[in-house]
């Protein structure tokens, strides 16, 4: 109901929350993060038992591997953030969404090009860029649904009736700003049929293009989009304010300014100008500065609640989000110096990387998003706080045991690349390295399933909570001018 | 009175935590006290381990054993050694630091009795290391490690004697800390290595 139909039924001036449709994305999130995480827990299988594949195309890695980043990525992860945005966004507007009804297209569209994006994946369709896998068809819907995105998130900023935009929009925004731009400017190609493109740029371009798509993805996706997330949440689930506001000003516009010149760190020894990669590593480790600039920001409002900690189990998942938060933004500057990256490129350490982000910073995050969010959305309390706590625990053991196992691999592949024989030829072949690598993937499978176990049971929780209930109705704070709210700031 | 915590009493360590969490709790630790009776000692496990195994059977990743020239072995063991006690006093050092933070006691010799005592099952566990093979390494230390996190959990608050929820909280922010040291120690043994400090193998 939006605030012009309640005004005319004689009912307060006080506008209604378009939340059913922060409950529909996160369901759908939860969803796609299942059927996600168990198409990577079934390519870490294969990489065990390869005979998993049973010689089907579509269980084959190099179709299942694309399948697990698009749900996981573009699945679950889009669809949470796009969901605790529009939550967010509302309520720091003190306005309902702005066009609801291509809000409602923004998530049937969105979910829709997963589903048949994924399935294209799976017979085979595949435009060969890493995390932009699918073809243009669904790049095109991709854009069309991205931009209705925009208008929603904006037009909502817009017509709020504060003055101030709240930080987690400034990181909302610049997401969807810059994904957008990525998106666009990364899938500019030649169609030759419905299911092939090439792409207009050519040779080393390409490869610059797509890693500058790729780390911006990370950066404004994996790290701005999720940091919009903790600023809007973590506060909230705290009830404290941010413990320095305007350092998380200052970490935006540092962060914004930085990681987009980070890329070229993807592409060391390769056919692009040198000074393009040195570029790369000193934005990089530049980066290290608002990265951790926001992890302390975060660590110190969370010690000041920390009575919280005893009824609340979602701020315990914030909580050690922020920790390997802060390894994955240390990491990754480490990584990128050149002299690290010679051994550590091409090795299961970059896997481990990106889990040690993606498990333990984008899912713990969202977690404790949602722990947060449901028993809102539904007006009861969460069903089990046990079963959350038994979720924390899988989850920081399973994240613990998939980095810690794949810096193992890492390190061995690049003992065993880098030996020589008496002749200075490489020692080992591939299948040899392989091999070696089966104890490492065996805690890697051990720690994904704990994680997988961990998430499902976050399902049924939360199912359990919403069963029988719908939405709840938030009314939006009386309305107040926006000039006589900055007069009394 | 000062508590005497040595090695002498890994089996406590190991089988009864709680009550040597409580007994830390308790009594004045001296630091030296601990660094000398306990850490330094339980720090020797894993590279004489490592040691022995190397020189017996080489390292075993998967393909035919690597052997290493005895003043090699010496060398990465001694670098373990000094690496591990580094660990303990580091962590002791920032679980002082964040103690004002999360209510904790301050005292540098509780903070690194407890850090030792959450290293125990990783020392006990690197008996492992006497057959270098990665697959037993691994099925064994990856089980200690999660003992050594349950130990850290459950340690803090009783030792460092603040809130379960201000501990959890610390704890926490500690195994940033060692995820964050850990992963360094990495990076630091791959520049050395890819600038030609590295180990010399015999093939």
């Amino acid at each position: 109901m939006s605030s012009a139909s309640a005004a005319h039924a004689g009912a307060p001036a006080r506008a209604v929350y378009d939340d059913r449709i922060v409950t529909a994305f996160t369901a759908a999130s939860i969803v796609w993060a299942l059927l996600g995480m168990a198409a990577g827990v079934y390519v870490a299988a294969e990489l065990v038992v390869p005979q998993l594949g049973f010689d089907v195309p579509w269980l084959s890695f190099g179709r299942l591997r694309t399948v697990h980043t698009t749900l996981v990525l573009f699945g679950f992860g889009i669809s949470a953030l796009i969901g605790t945005s529009f939550y967010s966004v509302q309520r720091t507007s003190h306005v309902p969404l702005f066009a609801p009804r291509l809000a409602w297209f923004v998530f049937y569209a969105w979910q829709a090009a997963i589903v048949l994006g994924g399935w294209s994946l799976l017979a085979g369709w595949n435009g060969g860029k890493e995390y932009a896998e699918l073809e243009w068809p669904f790049d095109v819907a991709i854009a069309v649904v991205w931009i209705s995105y925009a208008v929603v998130f904006f037009g909502t900023v817009a017509r709020r009736t504060m003055a101030p935009i709240y930080i987690s929009n400034w990181f909302y925004g610049a997401l969807i700003i810059v994904v957008a731009m990525l998106h666009v400017v990364n899938n500019l190609e030649l169609p030759v049929s419905i299911g092939k493109s090439y792409s207009l740029f050519p040779g080393a371009q390409d490869a610059i293009v797509q890693w500058w798509y790729g780390h911006n993805a990370v950066g404004f996706l994996l790290t701005g989009g999720f940091l919009g997330m903790l600023y809007y949440f973590l506060p909230k689930q705290a009830e404290q304010p941010i413990w320095s506001y305007r350092l998380s000003i200052v970490a935006f516009w540092a962060f914004v300014y930085t990681y987009i010149w980070a890329g070229p760190h993807h592409l060391h020894y390769n056919a692009i100008p040198a000074w393009v990669q040195s570029l790369g590593v000193v934005m990089s480790l530049i980066l290290l500065a608002p990265s951790w600039a926001t992890m302390i920001n975060g660590v110190m409002t969370v010690s000041n609640a920390w009575r919280k900690l005893r009824t609340d189990p979602a701020l315990k998942f914030i909580v050690l989000a922020l920790a390997f938060y802060g390894l994955a933004t240390f990491e990754g500057p480490m990584l990128a110096i050149r002299s690290v990256n010679v051994m550590s490129h091409f090795t299961e350490w970059t896997i481990g990387h990106v889990h040690s982000g993606a498990l333990g910073w984008n899912a713990l995050i969202t977690f404790g998003t949602f722990y947060y969010l449901v028993p809102r959305l539904a007006g009861r309390p969460l069903a089990s706080t046990r079963l959350a706590n038994v979720h924390f625990w899988l989850a920081l053991v399973g994240t613990m045991l998939y980095v810690i196992s794949m810096w193992g691999a890492g390190i061995s592949q690049g003992l065993l690349w880098l030996t020589l024989d008496d002749l200075g030829e490489v020692r080992y072949s591939f299948v040899e390295v392989m091999r070696a690598m089966q104890p490492y993937y065996l805690i890697r499978l051990l720690g994904g399933l704990l994680f997988l176990v961990g998430t499902t049971l976050m399902a049924v929780n939360l199912a359990r909570t919403f069963r029988g209930v719908r939405t709840v109705r938030s009314l939006a704070p009386e309305p107040v001018a926006v000039a006589a709210r900055a007069a009394s700031a | 009175m000062e508590y005497g915590f040595s090695v002498g009493q890994l089996g406590r360590v190991l089988f009864k935590p709680k009550a040597v969490f409580a007994e830390i709790a308790e009594h004045d630790v001296s630091a030296p006290a601990v660094f000398f009776g306990c850490a330094i000692w339980l720090g020797l496990f894993p590279p004489l381990f490592a040691y022995v195994g190397t020189m017996l059977f080489g390292w075993r990743l998967g393909v035919a054993p690597l052997f290493l020239p005895a003043s090699t072995v010496l060398a990465v063991s001694a670098a373990y050694f000094a690496l591990l006690l580094a660990g303990f006093l580091s962590t002791a050092f920032v679980a002082r630091w964040m103690a004002a933070t999360y209510g904790a006691d301050v005292s540098l010799g509780r903070s690194l009795a407890l850090i030792t005592l959450v290293g125990a099952p990783l020392m006990v566990g690197s008996l492992a290391h006497l057959y270098p093979d990665a697959y037993l390494n691994v099925v064994v230390l990856v089980p200690a490690l999660i003992w050594s996190m349950y130990l850290l959990y459950r340690g803090v608050p009783v030792a460092l004697k603040t809130d379960p929820s201000r501990g959890m909280l610390m704890a926490s922010s500690l195994i940033a800390y060692l995820l964050v040291a850990w992963v360094s120690l990495l990076g630091i043994t791959v520049v050395l290595w890819s600038r030609g400090v590295g180990p010399r193998i015999i093939t």
